[in-house]
């Protein structure tokens, strides 16, 4: 047979093939273990960090721009040292979790895999990398053409392989750091629902799915997935393996529909994946479209998950959020023109809009549960002094196990005093890729930020922390500064 | 948020929705909702647990639940 003869058949064959191309599809759960997997009690305290400060961040969405602030703030908290248990420590070993959408999703799933490797290459595996471009070069390459065809493989298929070859290495959820904390939470959206998803096996013992086999790639290309660019990453909804049960929490919750319509959301839109034959299966978009900063899931652990358990039984001292939100206001010209905006146009307001509207309110949701929790402490101890005044060796009044201090930082770029510096990081691109010195600046912005925020120094006055002076000078701007008149 | 008292003779942990969360006689800070109370072992208490919903409550007046040693 004529070599031509052979290899077109054989080329047609792998067109053939590469147009039934699918997704990996995530792995069933063999056994139900509420015990097991990736959560939060499972992880260990991991070196240098002490139960007694709950220290958790949540990194907004924005591209490399909000990887880049995340990371420098990072770096500042591992230059920052405290005295925990009689004993110096850095600060970064104090985090306990890391909540993240987007672009701060890389930066929270890397430091989740690799800690301290961060700091020697992220910089050239992910926020110096032109990953737009890359990303446009797998689309457009002859090679996947076939593949793009598939109705079951699409260009956020594509995008997961390249996060997995060339930032995760291929890892795996059940290859999170030795199983210390901290807890890496990515989140993204269920376009159906509309509601926050998280990669947590709380979440995927609903879905009959083992996390631990799931690719970090995937789970942060899930949450970085932004619409219409990018089309959703595809979960199936497994069957429930055998002794599942819904936990009693969310049973109890179903029916606080008109006591608490937040805890009943929470319920309903768990249950609503043990529906198998109506929701087989689960499509995965950006995680700021239910929550842009990440905060919601710090505040849902607060109120009723992980941190609100240790706080009930006395284990924390000190709870602490740092926000780290790469939120801009790029100059906007519709209310320039007479003519109404085109649709493409009202599109993308509609959907920036509502992000960071939701955004600010979940900070203040997040302060306003901290500030109740210190009035509580304060009506206890005032009514306490009160009646030990007037009746000496009266009523003890039933206090908390213990008095916790609370701190709800938030770093934002709004927070430059400087108008041109102001202007010049409020005017970033939401991209995912950024020239050099954009990145120099966001990490610095980031170390600056924090380090001369009054609520994080006065966090440090509270665990005699010390920041590093040899470390200042990685808060200054690179040279030619960071101003938008520059 | 919301606040729950559970008294009993001792301290002992205090278990919510099958889950440990707080201790008898100290304020168990929740939000607001149904939730099954019970207390950790030895099972010497009795009911087996209770069924309360938390709703306007304040630190200085929480919900009280009350379990007797046996």
């Amino acid at each position: 047979m004529r070599p031509k003869r052979v290899a077109l058949p054989l080329f047609l064959i792998f067109l053939i093939l590469q147009s039934c191309a699918h997704y990996p599809v995530n792995a069933p759960l063999q056994s139900y273990e509420p015990r097991g997997g990736y959560r939060f009690d499972n992880l260990t305290p991991g070196e240098g960090n002490t139960d007694a400060i709950m220290l958790c961040l949540a990194f907004s969405g924005g591209g490399t721009r909000a990887a880049a602030f995340a990371y420098g703030v990072l770096a500042e908290l591992r230059d920052t040292l405290i005295t925990a248990e009689g004993a110096p420590r850095r600060l970064l070993n104090e985090v306990d979790c890391i909540s993240s959408v987007s672009g701060g999703s890389f930066t929270a799933a890397y430091f989740g895999l690799f800690r301290d490797r961060i700091f020697q290459d992220f910089e050239t595996r992910f926020l110096r990398r032109n990953i737009q471009g890359e990303l446009a070069g797998q689309v457009l390459s002859p090679a996947n053409w076939f593949r793009l065809i598939s109705p079951y493989f699409s260009r956020i298929d594509l995008a997961a392989e390249l996060y997995d070859a060339t930032v995760f290495e291929g890892r795996r959820y059940k290859d999170l750091a030795g199983g210390a904390r901290p807890f890496i939470i990515l989140n993204a959206t269920n376009t159906a629902l509309g509601s926050r998803f998280e990669f947590a096996q709380d979440q995927f013992d609903f879905l009959g799915s083992d996390l631990g086999e799931y690719p970090l790639a995937r789970a942060a290309a899930a949450s970085s997935a932004f619409p219409i660019l990018l089309n959703p990453i595809s979960l199936k909804n497994q069957p429930s393996p055998p002794g599942f049960s819904v936990p009693p929490a969310v049973q109890n919750a179903l029916e606080d529909a008109g006591t608490n319509p937040r805890r009943y959301l929470w319920a309903r839109n768990l249950v609503t994946y043990q529906d198998k034959a109506n929701h087989p299966y689960l499509h995965l978009l950006d995680g700021g479209l239910a929550d842009n900063i990440g905060l919601r899931a710090v505040a849902d652990a607060y109120t009723r998950g992980f941190i609100r358990r240790r706080i009930n039984d006395g284990a924390i001292k000190t709870f602490v959020a740092i926000v780290v939100n790469a939120k801009t206001d790029p100059p906007d010209s519709i209310d320039q023109h007479e003519a109404p905006p085109r649709i493409p146009a009202v599109i993308m307001k509609t959907m920036t809009v509502s992000m960071e509207n939701y955004s600010f309110e979940t900070v203040e949701f997040m302060r306003g549960l901290a500030g109740d929790r210190a009035q509580a402490q304060r009506d206890v101890a005032v009514c306490q002094r009160t009646l030990d005044a007037r009746c000496p060796g009266g009523e003890r009044l039933t206090a908390f196990p213990t008095e916790l201090r609370l701190h709800v930082i938030e770093l934002n770029f709004e927070q430059f005093s400087d108008p041109e510096e102001r202007r010049f990081f409020l005017s970033l691109p939401t991209t995912f890729s950024l020239t050099g010195h954009q990145v120099d600046c966001l990490i610095a912005a980031g170390r600056r930020l924090l380090r001369t925020s009054q609520e994080y120094r006065d966090l440090l006055g509270e665990l005699g922390g010390q920041l590093q002076p040899a470390a200042e000078t990685a808060t200054e701007f690179p040279s030619g500064g960071c101003k938008a008149s520059n | 948020m919301e606040y729950l008292l559970v008294r009993f003779p001792r301290s002992r942990r205090v278990v919510i929705d099958g889950e440990f969360n707080g201790r008898t006689n100290e304020l168990i800070e929740l939000e607001a909702g149904t939730y099954t109370v019970s207390l950790g072992p030895p099972p010497n208490f009795t009911p087996e647990s209770r069924r309360v919903v938390l709703r306007n409550t304040s630190a200085l007046e929480p919900k009280e639940v009350t379990f007797d040693e046996t």
